[in-house]
């Protein structure tokens, strides 16, 4: 009896869940892959055809192209500015005792809290009693204000994990407070910084309400492409964009681990 | 100071170790920052609007094949010809794109192609209007003046937008569920007709529903008597209604994909699903709405450079490319100017160039109430 | 010991947060003040904004019980979302956190790889499952189980689906991220002692994954209590959430005065929450018992 209950409360349990998740999460994406394929422009199941006119056309829209440039390059720079800053915030929140800290917590976070609508328009209405005109940099800004809390919030939930005899252990040796940071706390948060990372550029790669408002001129997102395709139609261009990127997205660690894999064999 | 100069103080302090390399990288990010920020290559923007030959002229529409039509056809020859380049911008929604000039600054935003003498109205009420010299826009004279007439109406005379293209917003049916004699019979009341809840739509836009809702009651949408009857055939239309669509994709794919049978549409997308293949007609009842679009001019322009662009815009060959494009017909009189063969197909088009058949908005009524109305409507589009 | 000055903060703190604070005050506080000031204007008739002191708006947005009620649906929805997501992710973040390194680092890109889809795009494709000619029902048709296709569409359940499926990444990412950081002997000394698996978990490991845990909670709430396209796209007429009505105020409505009130006040409700966080299961906290 306890042998029946240890295989069907233990470890396979638990992977068949993540199973299920996993699956769910993929839904729309595979609808997206498929639907890339789909001969017609409407309609969805079952498909009546499969082509690969839509790939063909996406590979001729250059203004898709360029959008899609503009957004990974936007979403590296902010992914970067929006780590760096914020794993150096946490480490002051979560290290150091001073005053204000909830406050200046909270308002960290603040920028998830306010409308996005709101937060774009306010933003312009300081950039025009600045005179300042529109300009790459300060779209970046703007991405990097608001992907700061993700980064915070993911950070200062592992640091706190991190005990801080590691820190006081290096520090007593002679290490100063950077080496510390490099040798011992920045690999204990790897995975946060990582996580942070990706949901830095995820989020700016997504983004539609601030980049509709901040961009200059002739400077266009993924998403604002979309949105301005909208009116006319979507066109399964952009799901074949997705297809494109997800295959990338799996084939390009696939290909680099076993091209790692190579390399090692040929050295030896 | 100068960025040189700049750098290189930082760099003494930070060699005599006034400043440990923390701050000086800060710093140093910081002068950088301020330095692309702004000396950025936008800035000086409110000084080419003074000068007699700026840089480039930036124009905003709705993106696509109209913008791609835009390109070739107008935008490149103007460059070859004038050596401006033009910087091409897109917005999703009308109403979006006022609020960015709202919060722009002068200068910034130069053409767009606006939708409706309404939209116009409302620029022109905030104060963002031009006086267009028209004798630089010779190809005006191809334009309907029947669609020149209410832009004149609002700025006294004067024109601050080139009129562009029309359609009509009527009904749009799925011809397998819904026959036309039906159609005919109930016109604008059959998007409250219970026979088919749940599968019918409408835009989530004020102004079409309510529109929708005069004639539903009706009554002339131009002159509404009773108002409660309105909303409450907006409220009807509500409870019978799938979804309020808010974008043409999001339209041609409830259609296309019979999760709706019946709903009001634009003819040029509706026109792009007939061409497809798809089962759905297109009815205008009478008194249907039919708006038009313009090529606006905003403060703060350099105006002679916009009025010849606007001259290459209003070319002929363009604007067939572009009403082809959108299936929208162009403002061009067809008296004056051949159309070419796909046009005169499109829904809405008027072969005569009067468009005495077609019902325009009358914008000193509509503006009038579009605080009013379009607060309430957000309400009863929710429940209330 | 004067190279440690771990225990003297002095400016240390402050320097390390100097970019993101001087981040924050120009691109958060300084704009948040102008939205602040816009409150107290009125709208004018032709969309424009008159400048003086008006309470209006806060009248308005205060008293009225339209705000109010769909608040309440935003706050029900979120807390709904965000519950789910709870139940939901923890035990893939478990399996995470227990695999191989390289399993990992594969599992996780996995997770982010939905993101790699514009959200428009995603949240449009869930029509494309759960719509009358959807994946959904045309399976359902074929196999018998039914014979009309179900209506399953644009009510407050696809909204929330639609929210579950983009919030569930935010919140198992959180709670790996705590798990990650355990350390395994604790759970292999419980055990040794004579705990079960689950006794083990649910004394060492869960508690330790409260960080991640209330982290990715927070993050979720208050994203879903955020949201506007969602709605917009999968809800029906009646399932609008306070996100909506503020950008209907500002973009449709030309009302930004109105807007600026809506915002303050969805502000002050999610920044009360963000501090109960703050106070109860954030860094003071959690920071006082690793001391």
């Amino acid at each position: 009896m306890s042998m029946v209950l240890q295989l069907f409360s233990g470890w396979s349990l638990i992977r068949a869940f993540t199973v299920l998740v996993y699956l769910f999460m993929f839904l729309p994406v595979a609808v997206v892959v498929l639907l890339a394929f789909n001969a017609n422009q409407f309609g969805s199941f079952p498909m009546e055809g499969l082509s690969l006119r839509w790939f063909v056309a996406l590979w001729h829209n250059d203004a898709i192209v360029r959008a899609f440039k503009t957004s990974v390059l936007l979403g590296s720079l902010t992914a970067v500015v929006s780590t760096t800053i914020g794993v150096m915030a946490s480490l002051a929140l979560v290290r150091f005792d001073f005053r204000g800290k909830g406050l200046i917590t909270t308002a960290m976070i603040a920028p998830i809290l306010v409308p996005e609508v709101v937060l774009a328009v306010a933003l312009l209405l300081f950039l025009r009693w600045l005179e300042m005109p529109k300009s790459f940099p300060l779209l970046l800004l703007g991405h990097v204000i608001f992907t700061l809390p993700f980064v915070v919030l993911i950070v200062q939930a592992r640091l706190v994990a991190v005990r801080r005899e590691y820190e006081e252990a290096a520090m007593s040796l002679g290490a100063n407070a950077f080496h510390t940071f490099r040798e011992v706390t920045l690999p204990l948060i790897m995975p946060a910084v990582f996580a942070g990372v990706i949901f830095a550029f995820t989020i700016s790669f997504d983004d539609v309400t601030g980049t509709l408002f901040w961009k200059p001129g002739g400077v266009e997102t993924v998403p604002t492409q979309i949105f301005a395709m909208l009116r006319n139609s979507i066109s399964p261009e952009i799901n074949a964009l997705g297809a494109v990127m997800v295959v990338i997205t799996v084939a390009v660690p696939l290909i680099g681990a076993a091209l790692a894999r190579r390399m090692a064999a040929a050295l030896k | 100071m100068d960025e040189t100069t700049r750098y290189q103080r930082l760099l003494e302090r930070f060699r005599n170790g006034d400043l440990d390399r923390r701050t000086f990288l800060t710093l140093l990010g910081a002068a950088s920052l301020t330095a692309g920020l702004t000396g950025g290559p936008l800035k000086g923007l409110q000084r080419q609007a003074f000068a007699a030959t700026p840089d480039s002229v930036r124009f905003d529409g709705w993106g696509g094949v109209v913008s791609e039509a835009f390109r070739k056809h107008a935008f490149d020859p103007y460059t070859a010809k004038t050596g401006i380049t033009v910087i091409d911008g897109t917005f999703a929604s009308g109403d979006e794109y006022l609020n960015r000039v709202k919060a722009g600054q002068e200068g910034e935003y130069n053409i767009f192609h606006a939708s409706g003498v309404f939209d116009y109205a409302r620029y022109v009420n905030l104060g963002y209007d031009v006086v267009l010299n028209e004798d630089n826009i010779p190809n005006l004279k191809y334009v309907m003046t029947a669609l020149m007439e209410p832009f004149r109406k609002v700025t006294g005379g004067k024109l601050s937008a080139a009129p562009y293209d029309y359609g009509t917003t009527g009904l749009a049916y799925n011809t397998d569920k819904i026959s036309k004699e039906e159609m005919a019979e109930k016109g604008a009341k059959i998007l409250v007709d219970p026979k088919y809840k749940g599968k019918i739509g409408g835009w989530g836009d004020w102004r079409t529903r309510i529109w929708y809702g005069a004639l539903a009651t009706d009554q002339n949408p131009n002159d509404i008597k009773d108002m409660d009857a309105v909303w409450d055939a907006i409220r009807a239309h509500r409870d019978l209604a799938l979804k309020y669509w808010g974008s043409g994709a999001e339209l041609m794919s409830l259609l296309a994909e019979g999760e709706i049978y019946v709903t009001e549409g634009w003819s040029g997308r509706i026109a792009a699903l007939q061409q497809q293949g798809h089962p759905i007609a297109y009815y205008d009842a009478p008194g249907s709405y039919a708006w038009q679009e313009c090529l606006m001019v905003l403060k703060g322009s350099p105006l002679e450079a916009c009025e010849e662009l606007l001259n290459f815009m209003l070319e002929p060959d363009v604007s067939i490319a572009v009403a082809e494009g959108q299936n929208y017909p162009p403002a061009l009189d067809p008296t004056k100017v051949d159309l070419g063969e796909k046009i005169p197909t499109l829904p809405a088009f008027d072969p005569t160039g009067k468009l005495t058949n077609l019902t325009f908005a009358d914008p000193a009524y509509w503006n009038g109430h579009e605080a009013e109305w379009s607060k309430t409507f957000g309400r009863v589009q929710k429940g209330y | 010991m004067s190279a440690n000055d771990a225990d003297a903060p002095g400016a240390r703190p402050w320097l390390l947060m100097s970019p993101a604070l001087a981040a924050v005050t120009l691109l958060l506080v300084v704009p948040v003040c102008f939205i602040v000031v816009y409150s107290f204007w009125l709208r004018t008739a032709a969309g424009g904004e008159q400048v003086g002191f008006f309470l209006d708006n806060w009248a308005e947005v205060l008293t009225d019980a339209f705000y109010r009620d769909i608040l309440i649906q935003t706050l029900r929805i979120a807390a709904i979302s965000t519950v789910l997501c709870i139940l939901l992710g923890y035990v893939p973040a478990y399996f995470i956190a227990r695999s191989t390194t390289r399993h990992k680092a594969v599992l996780i890109l996995l997770l982010m790889l939905p993101f790699w889809i514009s959200y428009i795009i995603r949240t449009m494709s869930w029509i494309n499952i759960l719509g009358v000619s959807g994946a959904l029902n045309v399976f359902l048709l074929w196999t018998g189980i039914i014979s009309e296709p179900l209506q399953i569409l644009y009510n407050e359940g696809t909204v929330i689906l639609g929210l579950v499926h983009f919030l569930l990444p935010f919140m198992i990412l959180n709670i790996y991220v705590s798990l990650d950081g355990i350390d395994p002997n604790l759970t292999d000394a419980a055990r040794s002692l004579g705990c079960t698996a689950w006794q083990a978990f649910r004394e060492v490991t869960l508690p330790l994954s409260v960080p991640g845990l209330a982290a990715g909670s927070l993050l979720c709430f208050v994203l879903g209590a955020g949201t506007y396209i969602t709605p917009m796209i999968l809800g029906g007429p009646r399932d609008a959430m306070f996100a909506n009505l503020v950008f209907e105020a500002i973009i449709t409505q030309l009302n930004w005065p109105l807007g600026s009130a809506l915002s303050l006040a969805l502000l002050a409700v999610l920044g009360a929450v963000v501090m109960l966080y703050t106070r109860y299961a954030g860094i003071n906290q959690l920071a006082k018992s690793f001391r």
